[in-house]
């Protein structure tokens, strides 16, 4: 089973983290208020820390539920057969990787050949992997044996919960991933809509000019926001210096 | 902004197409220019190329157009490939109301219907249930059902009334169902030896079967372990008025287990000598390939409530039929406060009665739909435009924290 993270999930992931990219580097280069999103922590909080592990628990615990209601103690195929322990695993483990696989084409914003690569040979590698280590000979693969060419395959039951569950851990990761690009939008969401829109018509022009202008105005964040503050205080101190001096200056004349 | 002019003549290796086209974008549009580097990938590196003699920015400020020939000639700048610039050709899915509505409609629109047939399904099952454990003690030891279970000299022979509800076509399925009962424990799960099973070379390897290795005199047990020491051995037989309905106990168990895990020339030995009797004792002259209940027993069930299948039987019972079972009340599930329940089931194509799969798929279905006309509400009712800068979380306050 430890196969599971080294194989099954693991290239998804390092595909997406190595190649993956929320805006294209040309707009990058052109709006450079994308760079804030370090400065003000928006990508590495906590509280985004704990919403992903967060939503790693409750997929876990949709899909486990879910697959034991699914399969409780009745037959699951034609032929009256029950559910034993390494039934019930092989559905569960399938759930996962199917979950965890359309998560990642979920989650992705830039799909390359290698990205569907990762993905789709993930999910048909798990089932090659069954079927050939269900093959081997049942003192290397135990329970793990037949457990897909024989009792899983053929079963109309299988199919149909791996469906359902796969489906059921992934509605809510999309629905809140929606809310959020819609109403609660991050500054490379918005340049991703207008990557999108300036697919269809120009409006990059005017709105991206708007933009442009905005991105270079001050903000309270930085060292170059504090060096300014510097300045401004130093240049009011001499100019109250100036002025009291000034003033004292003009008593005196008068 | 530079001239195109000297900045074409400069540029060395790199497509012309991309040169071209984003000197004259920048020509066109006064873009501001990002921090310009020296060195390391990435596209960056590839601009500050272009406009090397051109730099306004920082790190090359100053220095001539000869400095730049020279660093050009000596630059470690790699190949250019659009793997290693990160620019492959892509396609960038972006949740647009489009997408989102149709892709939740979709979900919906498979969804109900395949649930409302899986619910049809579930429904066409006809089950019979009839939990025996309690019924079965006699009525003087209600009390003391332990010492009726451990007892010998008690008959456990008992008679159970069932009556068909629905017809039932053949074959029917005969389950005992066991709850309460872990088969799922960790160390019950371990507790047997699969060499041992498959090759009769191997009967005396009962590593793992702890507790049940050895005999008193040291000899090993085969089948070793827990899970086979606690064969349930209740058995039913059953009649319909006069007629005897036979139950086939053929190919109850996985073919792959018959015929891989299971040896034909292993025969129990030693099996349940010990002082403590666990369950079902095995016919020695009978090899292991053919003892069926052994092997459905022994395939360990996920769940604390599970079924095993007994047997089949071929016949077709009608409505109203009354069936009459006689069992024997052997199995002690009275210490672990256990239920021991007969079942008779038809099966469909997605298998027994489980309503809960319908269900499920008609809720998610539902709420699919559900959520596909919130959006298409929400879309049409508040059009934020979405790219509008002015709901940028630290634009609200523009004078900074």
């Amino acid at each position: 089973m430890s196969l599971y993270n080294v194989l099954f999930t693991s290239l998804p992931v390092i595909a997406m983290g190595v190649f993956d990219q929320d805006v294209s580097a040309r707009f990058c280069l052109k709006y450079p208020m994308l760079y804030q999103e370090g400065p003000q922590n928006l990508l590495f909080r906590w509280s985004r820390l704990l919403g992903w592990m967060l939503h790693g628990v409750g997929s876990a615990v949709i899909i486990f539920f879910l697959t034991i209601a699914s399969l409780k103690h009745q037959a699951f195929r034609k032929d009256g057969e029950v559910i034993d322990l390494s039934i019930l695993g092989a559905t569960a483990y399938t759930c996962v990787v199917w979950a965890v696989n359309m998560q990642m084409a979920i989650t992705v914003n830039y799909f390359t050949l290698i990205q569907h690569i990762c993905i789709w040979s993930g999910i048909f590698l798990w089932y090659l992997f069954l079927i050939i280590y269900g093959a081997i000979t049942p003192s290397f693969s135990t329970t793990f044996f037949m457990v897909f060419s024989e009792a899983l395959g053929g079963a109309p039951a299988y199919w149909v919960v791996t469906l359902l569950v796969a489906v059921a851990a992934l509605i809510p990761y999309f629905t809140l991933a929606v809310v959020k690009t819609w109403f609660f939008p991050d500054y490379h969401n918005k340049i991703q809509w207008l990557q999108h829109a300036a697919k269809h018509a120009d409006p990059e022009e005017e709105l991206g000019v708007v933009l442009r202008q905005f991105s270079v105005r001050s903000t309270g964040v930085g060292v170059s926001a504090r060096r300014d503050a510097k300045l401004v205080r130093t240049n009011s101190k001499v100019i109250h210096a100036d002025s009291s001096s000034q003033s004292q200056a003009t008593v005196e004349l008068t | 902004a530079a001239s195109p002019a000297p900045r074409s003549a400069r540029a060395p290796s790199l497509p012309e197409s991309t040169a071209e086209a984003a000197g004259a974008g920048r020509a066109a549009r006064g873009v501001y220019r990002g921090p310009e580097r020296r060195g390391g990938g990435g596209v960056a590196a590839a601009w500050g190329m272009m406009m090397d003699g051109s730099a306004a920015g920082t790190s090359n400020g100053g220095s001539g157009a000869d400095g730049d020939a020279a660093r050009r000639n000596n630059t470690r700048m790699p190949k250019y490939s659009k793997f290693t610039q990160q620019e492959l050709p892509a396609c960038k899915p972006i949740l647009t109301p489009k997408w989102v509505v149709s892709v939740f409609f979709l979900v919906g629109v498979v969804f109900v219907p395949v649930g409302v047939v899986s619910l049809l399904a579930a429904q066409d099952v006809v089950e019979i249930i009839d939990r025996y454990d309690h019924a079965c003690v006699p009525p003087n030891m209600t009390d003391n059902k332990l010492a009726y279970i451990k007892n010998d000299t008690i008959s456990k022979e008992c008679t159970r009334i069932l009556t068909v509800t629905k017809e039932m076509k053949q074959p029917i399925y005969v389950y005992y169902q066991l709850d309460n009962f872990y088969q799922n424990h960790r160390r019950y799960v371990k507790s047997r030896n699969d060499a041992q099973l498959r090759d009769y070379k191997k009967s005396n390897t009962t590593t793992s079967c702890d507790p049940e290795r050895f005999t008193a005199d040291g000899k090993p047990i085969v089948p070793c372990g827990l899970i086979a020491w606690s064969l349930f051995n209740d058995t039913y037989s059953f009649t319909r008025g006069k007629e005897n309905l036979t139950v086939n106990k053929k190919d109850i168990s996985w073919k792959s287990d018959r015929e891989h895990k299971f040896a034909k020339n292993v025969y129990p030995s030693n099996f349940q000598n010990g002082a403590l009797i666990g369950g079902k004792k095995l016919n020695s002259s009978i090899p292991l390939s053919e003892q069926e209940d052994l092997i459905v027993w022994m395939r360990t069930a996920a769940l604390p409530t599970f079924r095993k299948l007994y047997g089949r039987i071929y016949v077709d019972l009608k409505a109203n039929d009354t069936i009459t079972v006689r069992l024997s009340n052997n199995y002690n599930t009275y210490s672990f406060g256990g239920k021991k329940k007969l079942v008779l089931s038809t099966a469909t194509w997605l298998g027994g009665k489980n309503d809960f799969l319908g269900f499920a798929y008609l809720i998610v279905g539902g709420l699919c739909i559900f959520l596909a006309f919130a959006f298409t509400l929400l879309y049409l009712i508040k059009p934020r435009k979405l790219g509008d800068h002015n709901y940028l979380s630290w634009n609200r306050h523009p004078a900074g924290r």
